[in-house]
């Protein structure tokens, strides 16, 4: 069986999937132990747990907020274009050092500042040829935190790796909070299975990964929910709308996975991650309903649950849309404002308003709309009348779970940037996390079949580091070169430079 | 300020033997370079894929015989221009997509897409005539784009600076007796250097008197000697000339780690000349200037640095860093420039004011 959490800033949610969804739970986010409770409910109806799949807006509510620490950017830019294109930090410290493109440490590291910040970044130029010096100046400095640029991600490009991992270095304390609240209630809950975290591409990666790569999941809510629904839809084509207690998630759906964007960011922070295209509308279900309406923000649950303050929840209750909750309370909420029955449709039409003006946002082939999150029934019928280019609405089963289950049908991805030079007898794997250099036959040539061989293996590999269980047949080569390396006038070896991926995926339930 | 960058990953697929100097990783080990800096995502830089040109443009410049000829042996698959220039299955298209780059760059510049453009292509031309070919190169893709520049876009005058380290034989022959193409070229002398060619009497003819400048270098010739060639001898013409557009050969094999030449131009040395090719086409031609690659063979030496240097010069970036790795020792004080300037003026003093 597997668990997929999706833990949003109101609810957490949980399912048990084997065949199909076998068991779902629901705790809100601010209730004491929420995530024991969360694993208890689900797991009196579970006997086995193969893995445990998370997706959080933990990173992303800190970031939007702007809640996390100030940096240190430690950067070792070699020779080239000035320093200052990646800097990324708080505060930015240039050490001596360069590697070359060859991935030759062409003069040694140099370092004798003192971080002012506890959270460190360290990018080295070339660092996915060779991490040398950037391990050699994480081992120097004295600091809590620490993210290295080679381990942000495979790829060339200095100054996006240098704001990655400072994105990842900043994002390292919050997550690891969240983290270890989670991984100890799992822990007492008897759940020893493998853990991963849902990128905000879709694609999911190892607990230990995330944690080296915490940025990764600034689109994990919408990726989670996207996949959900396509997952329980079966759609290939679609809108996807998940309305939750703070903000309604807009994503788009084609060809069976949900589309992705380049250079993922958030608050001040840059990556060069994918995530899912996503427009966030700061309207839910809890939004607070003022005299002027909604006002994009959260006080609690709605009045019907016992909240402070009137909320769009509390207005499809008052109209009937909904049966759950206290009516009473709801109309009690929604008087103080006026006339409670007048006030409410006001609001549900307000509400349905700026829902569809996010889900009309995104450029779109397709005219099918799928609907998640616990409102999805109440609101689906009123969408539909007001979405004029939508053909069908739909809210599948299990529609309010739908980032749970998400998590629970993703695929492990990882980017892999593989560099073999058998006149320098190396091989460097990047990807997500620690990266592999490995001695390799010096002079030694390689036809194209071979090489690309050598590529899908390695990144096979790579995404069972990352906890997966890809198949060389189901890697993807993005880019590929591969030439001999000449010196003096002799063929001394080859360099096999590539790109690659495992295919992301999910699946129709 | 943008620069359009062109490239095509095609531009790897020709080679000549498998350890020839003129060879694919002066490609990729740039472009790695490039990659790495962040200059292919900057904003200044606009990364621009070229299309082949027809082959009706090389007619332009070339002798239908020496087309069938390029074309018949890329057909056969093998074949040699010379001991040095080796034909593959890939040159024609090579050549028509090289051309093409170059097309393209000028006609970005001349339409105002681009302030300034910069061409990442091989095989080279400055060795093609109009009729043969040798040096590793095939077809003459500079003088191509110019003859277009001139029939559709009725550009009067143009100034070509080829700094290769080789002087531009092929090149001065085409434009020899046409003053509408002012050809300049600094190169190591030809007592020294293939091809052999390039002394400072060679000044033009007929209507193209006074319009070819060669400034022949010592061998060691470094920075400051260069400096001193732009300061004298550049720069006067380029005021008095008053080009519409001004075009550079940049041939990288000037560089103190070049292989195949015997030079001593740094990384900053080259960011030099591009900052002074720069400042001249603001002062003389509203800042259009188009540049392309030519030679330099430093492979697994300075290359990657020059070019990512005159790259940057010409984006506007800050090139204060742009230096070769420790392990690379500049050369100390190369010979003077002095006698190569006097000759230079003492030819072209007739024709224009130093």
């Amino acid at each position: 069986m597997i668990i997929g959490v999706d833990a949003g800033g109101t609810n957490f949610d949980a399912v048990a999937l084997e065949d199909g969804v076998e068991a779902t739970a629901k705790k809100p986010a601010d209730e004491d132990g929420a995530f024991g409770n969360l694993l208890d409910e689900l797991l009196a109806e579970v006997d086995e747990v193969d893995r445990v799949v998370v997706s959080t807006t933990r990173v992303l509510n800190a970031a939007v907020q702007e809640r996390l620490p100030d940096s240190t950017n430690v950067l070792v830019p070699g020779v080239g274009l000035s320093p200052e294109l990646a800097y990324a930090g708080d505060e930015n410290i240039v050490a001596g050092g360069c590697v070359d493109h060859r991935g030759r440490v062409t003069e040694p590291l140099e370092l004798d500042a003192d971080p002012s910040n506890p959270v460190v970044a360290v990018t080295a130029k070339f660092s996915t040829r060779n991490p040398t010096l950037e391990l050699e100046a994480a081992d120097a400095l004295d600091a809590d935190t620490v993210a290295v640029g080679h381990e942000s991600g495979g790829g060339l490009g200095f100054p996006a790796r240098a704001e990655t991992t400072v994105a990842n270095a900043v994002t390292k304390p919050v997550f690891e909070e969240f983290e270890s609240t989670l991984y100890a209630a799992l822990a007492d809950a008897g759940v020893d299975a493998p853990v991963y975290y849902l990128k905000g591409d879709a694609a999911m990666l190892s607990r230990r990964a995330v944690c080296a790569t915490p940025a990764h999941t600034l689109r994990s809510g919408p990726a989670s929910s996207s996949l959900g629904l396509v997952a329980l839809s079966s759609v290939s084509d679609a809108i996807c709308v998940d309305i939750g207690g703070t903000t309604t998630d807009v994503t788009l759906v084609e060809d069976g996975f949900p589309a992705l964007t380049e250079s993922v960011g958030a608050g001040k922070l840059c990556t060069f991650y994918d995530g899912v295209v996503s427009v966030d509308a700061t309207v839910g279900g809890d939004t607070r309903v003022d005299d002027d309406g909604l006002t994009g923000v959260r006080d609690g649950s709605a009045a019907a649950f016992g909240g402070p303050s009137p909320t769009p929840t509390d207005a499809l209750r008052v109209l009937g849309e909904t049966t759950e909750g206290d009516e009473d309370a709801a109309r009690d909420a929604l008087s103080k404002l006026g006339d409670p029955d007048e006030v409410a449709r006001d609001v549900v039409d307000e509400f349905v308003t700026a829902v569809t003006e996010a889900a009309g946002s995104l450029e779109r082939r397709a005219e099918t709309v799928v609907v998640g999150g616990a409102l999805a029934d109440a609101v689906a019928p009123l969408l539909d009348d007001s979405l004029g280019w939508a053909s069908e609405v739909v809210v599948p089963d299990n529609a309010d779970v739908c980032g749970a289950v998400g998590c629970a049908v993703a695929r492990v991805s990882v980017k892999t940037n593989v560099h073999i030079d058998t006149a320098r007898g190396e091989m460097t794997v990047a990807s997500a996390g620690e990266e592999k250099v490995e001695e390799v036959e010096q002079g030694r040539r390689y036809d194209e079949d071979d090489a690309r061989e050598v590529v899908a293996r390695e990144t096979a590999e790579a995404t069972r580091r990352a906890g997966g269980d890809a198949t060389t047949d189901e890697v993807e080569i993005t880019s590929f070169r591969s030439f001999d390396v000449v010196e003096d006038g002799r063929v001394v070896g080859s360099i096999v430079d590539a790109e690659a991926q495992a295919e992301p995926g999910g699946r129709y339930l | 300020m943008t620069v359009a960058l062109v490239y095509h990953e095609d531009y790897l697929l020709h080679e000549h033997t498998p350890t020839h100097p003129e060879r694919r990783e002066r490609l990729t080990y740039t472009m790695d370079q490039l990659r790495e800096e962040g200059v292919l995502k900057h904003p200044s830089v606009e990364v621009v894929e070229p299309e082949r040109v027809d082959e009706s443009e090389m007619s332009r410049v070339h002798t239908r015989e020496y087309i069938e000829k390029l074309k018949h042996l890329s057909d056969e698959g093998e074949g040699a221009l010379s001991a040095d220039t080796h034909v593959s299955e890939h040159t024609w298209r090579s050549a028509l997509l090289a051309a093409g780059g170059v097309v393209e760059a000028v006609e970005r510049v001349l339409d105002g897409e681009n302030d300034s453009s910069f061409v990442m292509s091989r095989p080279g031309g400055h060795h093609a005539f109009a009729d043969s070919a040798h040096g590793f190169c095939f077809t003459n893709n500079t003088a191509v784009a110019l003859r277009k520049a001139q029939e559709d876009h009725g550009v009067d005058r143009i100034l070509l600076w080829d700094w290769d380290a080789h002087h531009f034989d092929g090149t001065q022959s085409i434009f020899y007796d046409d003053p509408s193409v002012l050809t300049m070229s600094t190169h190591q002398t030809g007592r020294t250097l293939f091809p052999g060619t390039g002394y400072s009497d060679e000044i033009g003819e007929g209507d193209g008197e006074g319009y070819n400048v060669n400034v022949p270098l010592m061998p060691k010739t470094g920075d400051d000697g260069y400096r001193q060639v732009v300061r004298e001898v550049f720069e006067p013409i380029a005021r008095q000339y008053d080009p519409d557009l001004i075009f550079v050969e940049a041939g990288q094999d000037n560089h103190f780690t070049d292989p195949i030449t015997d030079l001593g131009v740094t990384a900053q040395g080259y960011v030099d000349l591009m900052d002074a090719a720069v400042e001249t086409a603001a002062e003389v031609c509203d800042g259009r200037l188009v540049a392309s690659l030519a030679g330099g063979y430093g492979i697994e030496g300075g290359l990657p640095y020059t070019n990512l240097g005159v790259i940057a010069s010409l984006a506007g970036m800050d090139t204060s860093n742009v230096r070769e790795p420790a392990t690379y020792e500049p050369p100390s004080d190369g010979p003077s420039a002095d006698r190569a300037v006097a000759k230079v003026k003492e030819n072209l003093d007739d024709y224009w004011e130093f």
